[in-house]
């Protein structure tokens, strides 16, 4: 039961960042209620199936899209306990020391309120945690860091095939780093490289939020109430802090949890729709918006997707969902500037695939039907490769979220998020799709092609920085405005570098937390 | 304080479920539901094909037209209940859905598309051949099928001709190629944790 007296700790949404935040704060002695939009969720939900995976998308209130090159809120967000983490791929590479700095450094883009050595001890810390498998002496391009605590992931027929074509070229590769247990890792058991972590790993190998985050907070006395979806955010009359939020039971009933401190963990586009649709007279422009930039600089990674077929059998249904290899030798920002791009890409190697939905083989070509597409199947089907590239998507304050003139059920209004590649961003996944189909046909590939643009992970909208007048945020999540409204997640990035984001919403969310239980008595009114 | 919202364990302290009763039951999760003389029946959609079961969102034409449209996109998708599949997660709600359209840019409810680019499909057909797209034969309706695919025909009225294409095809290859049967068919291993419970991946 949601409990009706006030709470120390009030946390809207159960993902990466929402559970991490209960299970830290939570272990600090602190009562916490995590209000979650989605349903329940339990290991016997995560079934086997690309179609049943489906289940783990958004689900609730529409979302908008508009603009040139869409974030694809449905495919990337999550719905119900777990977030998107549950159906993410846990690649988990740590941000390079030059993405936490690339105003200062290059003119460009945006700097980070912190630089990386502020940000590595929770690295460290949250690998040993959740565990990483990996290589950090052969990842040559990796920052300083405590060693992965697991070995790196397995090497099946396709990534080997790919490496090849890495080193012909004379780049090198090194394992993917996976948030997969690749030996047995505190209790959980070892990963058996059957490419289902997209439809929520079940045996506890991927580090989802029901395997660690949910759990841990539970047992420090956290409650996790699901169907809450969390209407307002409540402030006292001055407006001078928050006292809490307004939720919808399951029949639209509208109830309020009051709460000292509350942390918005609702990912990059609820966040700010919940942000923007709590406004006062006090906070016209809506909660933690003095500055304007709520809901602006949303960012989702340009896709580069890479596809082959090679003569030799690929075993491309082995291995994890994210890949094999990684490859970072174009990380540096001015690799491609003669092209006109500006940022950082990793190459992701060797994916796991099913041969149907988004990702799957079939939907590689499209333009195929009929006894085609079944000849292509076949031929594919113990042949195929594929790789993705990771394009960094340079920060646009007009790519945003606005709220839109329709509402949901329980009157809140719809969010409209448009977003348009910055063309610095383009070109630089045009590069990068130039140099992937290169690496292919040196690998000994008999066909490449590669896929449209497509967008993954989205970012930003309410961004931190130093200056209280261009960010929402300090560098802990605490809004500028509001000192016990607190945003954890990936909506907190500046920029969004060329690697994936939940490592870095882990780390920042561990050490927000180390602060807010610190600071509590300053924070709290 | 425990949980208020239902048992939580770590994941890997729950004994994955071994065979499909075990899963129906540990999970709450059913077969497809059909109602048959006002009872509800649970049978796969291949089941309730061969069995004749009423649909609940799609008439009678469009029926037709979903299976001859799904044979040309992917042999076999008719015989392997495409347009039960359909009819079935069109009736659910559009957080249970299983249709690849819930993350391809089209907000619910789906069935408009549906019903909408089905419409488009039949009058392109009426008006070029003089009968609905089933009453076609194969040529004509690969013929019928290539011009939508690849831009809206003159007169077209309905959702995108390329993107209703993109959509059908893939709900052709969901039953086609991504149940354990499919997959197989290809030679790779399914390897379920959790096994669907029926070929389907229905509810």
């Amino acid at each position: 039961m949601i409990p009706d007296e006030k709470v120390d700790a009030v946390i809207v949404g159960s993902g990466a960042a929402g559970s991490a935040m209960a299970a830290k704060l939570a272990a600090g002695g602190k009562q916490v209620v995590i209000l979650e939009a989605g349903p329940d969720r339990n290991a016997g939900h995560l079934v086997s199936s690309a179609i049943w995976a489906r289940r783990l998308k958004w689900g609730g209130a529409p979302v908008i899209e508009e603009g040139e090159n869409h974030v694809g809120h449905v495919f990337n967000a999550g719905w119900g306990v777990g977030g998107s983490a549950m159906h993410h791929y846990a690649v988990w590479p740590r941000l390079h020391e030059e993405d936490f700095q690339s105003r200062s450094l290059y003119d460009q883009s945006s700097d980070w309120p912190i630089d990386y050595d502020e940000l590595r001890p929770w690295y460290d810390e949250v690998q040993e945690e959740c565990g990483i498998a990996g290589d950090a002496e052969q990842e040559i391009w990796r920052p300083p860091g405590e060693p992965y605590p697991m070995p790196g992931v397995p090497l099946y027929a396709q990534g080997e095939i790919l490496g090849l074509g890495f080193e012909k070229l004379g780049m090198s590769t090194a394992p993917l780093p996976l948030a997969v247990t690749s030996t047995q890792y505190k209790g959980r058991a070892a990963c058996i490289w059957d490419g289902w972590c997209d439809a929520g790993c079940p045996i506890g190998a991927l580090a989802n939020p029901l395997t660690i985050h949910i759990p841990k907070a539970i047992d420090a006395g956290a409650i996790l109430a699901s169907r809450s979806p969390v209407t307002k955010i409540l402030t006292n009359q001055a407006g001078d802090y928050v006292t809490g939020v307004e939720y919808a039971t399951a029949d639209g009933e509208k109830k309020r949890l009051m709460a000292d401190l509350v942390v918005m963990a609702a990912f990059s586009i609820q966040n700010p729709r919940l942000l923007l649709a709590s406004a006062t007279d006090q906070h016209p422009q809506g909660l933690a918006n003095s500055s304007g930039t709520v809901g602006k600089t949303i960012m989702v990674h340009p896709a580069a997707l890479v596809y082959g077929i090679f003569p030799e059998q690929t075993h491309c249904y082995l291995g994890a969902f994210g890949g094999q290899l990684v490859n970072q030798d174009s990380y540096g920002k001015q690799t491609h500037a003669g092209s006109g791009a500006f940022g950082s890409y990793q190459w992701m190697v060797g994916q796991a695939v099913k041969p149907n939905d988004l990702l799957g083989i079939a939907t590689t070509r499209p333009d195929l039907f009929g006894n085609d597409l079944h000849a292509f199947m076949t031929r594919s089907a113990q042949h195929f490769a594929s790789m993705t590239g990771v394009v960094e998507d340079l920060p646009v304050a007009e790519n945003a979220v606005t709220l839109s003139d329709q509402s949901d059920a329980n009157g809140v209004p719809l969010a409209r998020v448009t977003h348009t590649t910055h063309d610095s961003s383009k070109a630089l996944w045009a590069a990068a799709l130039e140099e992937g189909k290169a690496v292919f046909e040196a690998a000994g590939a008999t066909e490449v092609w590669t896929g449209p643009q497509a967008g993954m992970h989205i970012m930003g909208g309410t961004v931190m920085g130093d200056n209280p007048q261009s960010s929402v945020t300090n560098s802990y999540g605490q809004t500028h405005d509001i000192a016990n409204l607190v945003i954890a997640g990936a909506g907190l990035f500046p920029t969004s570098a060329g690697v994936n984001p939940t490592f870095t919403i882990h780390a920042l969310t561990a050490r927000a937390g180390d602060y807010l239980l610190g600071n509590w008595n300053s924070l709290i009114p | 304080m425990r949980a208020a919202a239902g048992s939580w364990r770590p994941a890997y302290k729950t004994k994955v479920p071994q065979t499909r009763r075990t899963f129906l039951r540990n999970s709450g999760v059913g077969l497809l539901t059909f109602y048959i003389g006002g009872c509800e029946v649970e049978m796969t959609p291949q089941e309730a094909r061969e069995a004749e079961v009423a649909f609940r969102v799609l008439s009678d034409t469009e029926v037709a037209t979903v299976d001859a449209l799904g044979e040309i996109l992917v042999p076999g998708a008719a015989g392997a209940g495409l347009s039960h599949f359909i009819d079935h997660q069109l009736a659910a709600s559009p957080e249970e859905s299983l249709l690849m359209i819930r993350y391809l840019g089209v907000n619910p409810p789906f069935a408009p598309f549906y019903q909408g680019g089905l419409a488009a499909v039949n009058a392109l057909s009426q008006t070029q051949q003089g009968k609905p797209y089933a009453g076609l034969n194969r040529d004509q309706q690969t013929e019928i099928l290539g011009q939508f695919a690849q831009s809206n025909p003159d007169g077209w009225d309905g959702p995108p001709g390329p993107f209703l294409y993109f959509v059908l095809r893939n709900d052709a290859v969901d039953v086609v190629y991504g149940t354990r049967e499919g997959v197989e068919s290809l030679g790779i291993p399914y390897m379920a944790h959790i096994e669907p419970p029926s070929r389907w991946g229905e509810s």
